[in-house]
């Protein structure tokens, strides 16, 4: 069984979104082994939560099979919606021989995306991150027992 | 420094050159502006130091990812299988937020790491619904120095008495 070692595999993830301001920001990171996770909603009290957990080659081989079988390697970003006042999302996706940094507006709906100039695209995109942020969501809340949001 | 922040390296374990796409690489060196990057505090669930065991507990039980979950297994199938280990604490079963089919992993809690090993030797390898599932500890315990990268002067060491 393939179990590479987290220190020298290059795979990397990261996305988040941020606010119009800049200090209302969701975001998590995974690299060598440890995902952090970062939220900012400077709503009320401008509490800010950071947690981070190591996680097992198991769990690595899910994210990437996740990204891999969205083929989000093969989209282009340069005619998705510009980031914009109300805020931008970022994905970076180290994967193989492949280096992804893809940015975009906030996607608020499904009708964002068909109106955009590359649906098929920015959908892939889309369905990507919330089937990432679900997984992720998951192993924080049975980890620190909180509710990520 | 144009490329240099990018907090990975260009070398590929496989060779080859690395295809770059992306309106992030363009705007000020990578997409890193929010603050992941900076070197702040980040909450953990604190390891004990009474056995060599991999795996790192969380902070009601012990996690176990499973893995090549059928599209059609329903929560009762999980619970039929992974509760003859033990009493399952919690689990969660996630939809493909596309298709509405299970993505392909579960997530099991179970209160000891008795009852968490007894699911990963029994579990792993053997069919739920005519596929072959994989399981093994969600989390593992930090690596002595934080995870390794070519990056000299982390500045900052491991911090054990942060969380209380």
């Amino acid at each position: 069984m393939a179990t590479a070692n987290a220190d020298f595999d290059p795979f990397y993830l990261s996305t988040g979104h941020s606010g119009k301001h800049g200090h209302e920001f969701l975001e998590f990171e995974y690299s060598h082994g440890r995902l952090r996770y970062a939220n900012n909603s400077n709503y009320r009290n401008d509490s800010l939560i950071r947690k981070e957990m190591w996680v097992g080659p198991l769990v690595v081989r899910e994210l990437k099979r996740i990204v891999e079988s969205s083929e989000i390697t093969k989209e282009d970003d340069s005619n998705w919606p510009k980031k914009n006042i109300v805020g931008k999302q970022e994905l970076e996706i180290r994967v193989g021989n492949d280096h992804i940094a893809f940015e975009t507006a906030k996607i608020g709906s499904l009708v964002d995306i068909q109106d955009s100039e590359d649906p098929e695209g920015l959908r892939v995109f889309y369905y990507l991150v919330q089937d990432l942020k679900c997984l992720i969501f998951s192993l924080i809340s049975l980890h620190f027992k909180i509710k990520p949001i | 420094m144009s490329d240099d922040e990018m907090n990975i390296d260009e070398i590929t374990s496989g060779g080859g050159a690395v295809r770059r796409r992306g309106r992030g690489f363009k705007n000020g060196g990578g997409p890193k502006e929010v603050p992941v990057s900076t070197e702040a505090t980040y909450d953990r669930v604190e390891t004990t130091k009474d056995s060599d065991a991999r795996a790192a507990r969380s902070v009601e039980g012990w996690i176990v990812l499973v893995t090549n979950v059928h599209e059609e297994a329903t929560e009762e199938d999980v619970q039929d299988k992974f509760g003859e280990f033990g009493e399952i604490k919690n689990l969660h079963l996630n939809l493909d937020r596309r298709t509405g089919y299970v993505k392909g992993y579960a997530l099991v809690e179970y209160e000891t790491m008795t009852e968490a090993q007894a699911a990963i030797d029994g579990a792993s390898g053997t069919p739920l619904l005519e596929q072959v599932i994989q399981c093994d500890y969600a989390f593992v315990r930090p690596p002595p120095s934080g995870p390794k990268k070519g990056r000299p002067a982390r500045g900052r060491s491991a911090s054990p008495s942060r969380r209380r």
